[in-house]
């Protein structure tokens, strides 16, 4: 396990040992999005309040939990690049910034889609809402100040000291629905008796959820492999890796 | 070990005083951010036609805003200097600890720009006929905010000072960390407008303080080693 | 113990300091009560003065919806099953605004004691039901309660 997890830190055995992944959880996402949305949008019966419009949330839901999730992410790599200085950890904390700032730029375009057949606003300055829309500026924070250094060494810890700072927000964000009296309602309670969300209607989000984890973690990868390649380019393994690819063409 | 605490006290009470004289030997450092406080508040009553009641009502949220932009931009001048003549990179090397070093730093920087905010502000109150009641709340809750504000954006000032133009940078780091300072601070006047209980908003005011007087150095601190490398 | 770690206990000591002052702040902070919203009841008691603008929120008392003129004046009792308060307002309700929901208004009070409100926004709360379960859990409510049901009284 740990011998895995330290592989895992080298760039190298990174890009070989996601090689034969990414078709997988490409494969994987994709079906578990087609089956939760055509089951999410076209079979799960219609909410006795909401009608319809509460199938925004399939979507919802998973993408504004993402992009929370995804700062924790940041953070992490974030803390484990300033501790021990591990290069992997880096180029992981840089390519799921723009993600996950793509993920809460949905979840806020999702949420006030809802907010406005249900709410009857699209946007309340509450919150939840607002404590959301500092997730957004803070992505962009981190991106705009790694971008702003010449050197990628310095800029890399510069953007590291400000995801740590800004993790505090993401508990203010989940627990601001409990402390405040917010327009924006508490999480389902799940497997309770009686629970709030019955099986037809949660079901499909089971699948889109996991769906949209999947590809977060699929455009991660992604996006990590192509940042391996660039930030390793005169590595040896990197030009025979060319050549290989050269030669089949 | 008596020793070496007069020298902690002894070094840090002279990093006071100098930041202090520092100040006062360029008094633009001090009245800019109160000019650009004072010039800004009186720009928004001529930016739209008010009534009086409406003037009122919007009165804490300009004042508090434009109290965070002065303080932001009154932030370049706190480790600038200190970074282009080399004693920032003395004081990170030096064998006294650079926490407590960083928290006289900001609060002498905070006692020459943002208290002069703070004094101010009644008058600014006066022009945005802001009523009776919301004074007292006004001076409280900027007298807590602003150093909390000058904590925060000292992270940002110490994460750009290495770059070459850094101001609007500074804004897109900072502004989001001082969304909470402002939804308070705002909301402590509106809270007294509306003859509500004060205290829970003066102790979340109280907290974000400390939580900024604390933590933000190790931040500060960590941030002005990446920028001076 | 020598100066290094004197003042590596110094900065220890004052971040733990600094934290449990932060969360004392907090906790008395919550104790007070935060609310973005006011209540009835906040209200009843007198918390609330002058002719401020302020957001009330509550539920939307069975029963208590009247509309008026073309039916965009509309009156309705937001309580907090301890308070009631009357609301005024005109203009377009929100879909899902329902009586025995929850409901959050901005607006003033009059000096008659009704609160006239600019906007209107209906809560939702975290249950999400087919028409069909709904119809099936309120007959079976209906049944385990029996007779006691009284109007209203559907926390």
């Amino acid at each position: 396990m740990w011998q895995w997890l330290y592989k895992l830190g080298s760039p190298r055995h990174f890009y070989e040992m996601t090689t034969g992944f990414v078709p997988w959880l490409t494969g994987v996402s994709l079906f578990l999005l087609i089956v939760g949305v055509v089951w999410g949008l076209g079979f799960a019966p219609p909410d006795y309040q909401m009608g319809d419009s509460y199938r925004i949330l399939y979507i919802h839901v998973p993408t504004s939990m993402g992009g929370m999730g995804a700062f924790v992410l940041l953070a992490m790599m974030a803390a484990m690049h300033m501790i021990w200085n591990i290069k992997m950890a880096d180029i992981v904390a840089k390519v799921c910034a723009p993600v996950g700032a793509g993920y809460t730029a949905l979840g806020l375009i999702t949420g006030s889609l809802w907010g406005k057949p249900t709410w009857g606003t699209y946007w309340i300055w509450e919150a939840r809402l607002t404590s959301y829309l500092i997730l957004l500026f803070l992505f962009l924070g981190v991106m705009a100040l790694r971008a702003a250094y010449d050197s990628e060494r310095s800029g890399s810890k510069a953007a590291s000291v400000l995801a740590i700072v800004g993790v505090v927000n993401v508990p203010i964000i989940y627990y601001s629905v409990y402390w405040w009296n917010t327009l924006h309602q508490v999480p389902s309670e799940l497997g309770r008796d009686g629970s709030a969300n019955p099986p037809e209607i949660f079901i499909p989000a089971l699948f889109t959820g996991f769906a949209v984890i999947g590809l977060f973690f699929l455009a991660v990868i992604l996006r990590s492999r192509n940042e391996i390649l660039y930030r390793e380019r005169r590595a040896q393994w990197v030009q025979d890796l060319l050549e290989k690819e050269l030669a089949d063409v | 070990m008596s020793r070496s605490a007069i020298g902690l006290g002894g070094s840090l009470g002279a990093t006071l005083q100098r930041e202090l004289q520092l100040a006062f030997s360029s008094p633009g450092r001090i009245v800019n951010p109160l000019m650009f406080f004072v010039i800004a508040v009186s720009l928004f009553p001529l930016g739209g036609r008010m009534s009086p009641d409406q003037l009122g009502t919007i009165a804490p949220g300009v004042i508090w805003v434009t109290a965070l932009l002065a303080v932001m931009l009154s932030m370049e001048s706190l480790f600038r200097s200190d970074f282009d003549d080399g004693s920032l990179e003395q004081l990170l090397l030096s064998p006294q600890p650079l926490y407590f070093h960083l928290q006289v730093k900001v609060l002498a920087h905070w006692l020459v720009t943002g208290l002069p905010l703070v004094v101010i502000s009644p008058l600014l109150g006066l022009l945005l006929q802001l009523p009776a009641a919301g004074y007292a709340p006004l001076l409280l809750g900027l007298l807590l905010g602003t150093p909390a504000l000058s904590m925060i954006a000292a992270i940002g000032t110490a994460l750009t000072v290495g770059l070459a133009r850094s101001g609007l940078l500074l804004a897109v780091l900072v502004l989001p960390l001082s969304i909470p300072v402002l939804v308070f601070g705002a909301g402590l006047v509106d809270t007294a407008l509306n003859g509500l209980p004060l205290s829970g908003v003066v102790a979340v005011l109280g907290a974000l303080l400390v939580l900024a007087g604390t933590l933000a150095p190790l931040a500060i601190g960590a941030a002005l080693r990446i920028s001076v490398h | 113990m020598n100066q290094v770690r004197k003042q590596k206990f110094l900065i220890v000591g004052s971040i733990l300091a600094g934290s449990i002052v932060t969360v004392g702040l907090l906790l008395v902070a919550f104790d007070k009560g935060l609310n973005a919203f006011i209540t009835p009841t906040e209200i009843a008691e007198g918390k609330v003065n002058g002719s401020h603008n302020f957001r009330i929120g509550g539920m939307v008392k069975k029963g208590s919806l009247v509309r008026k003129g073309t039916g965009t004046q509309i009156e309705f009792i937001a309580t907090d099953f301890n308070e009631d308060i009357p609301v005024v307002y005109t203009g377009v309700l929100p879909d899902l605004f329902r009586e025995g929901q929850g409901v959050t208004a901005d607006g003033h009070m009059d000096a008659s004691g009704v609160f006239q409100a600019d906007t209107v926004l209906a809560k939702h709360d975290e249950n999400y039901m087919s028409k069909e379960v709904k119809a099936a859990m309120d007959a079976a409510e209906k049944k385990k309660t029996g007779k006691l049901a009284t109007e209203g009284a559907h926390p």
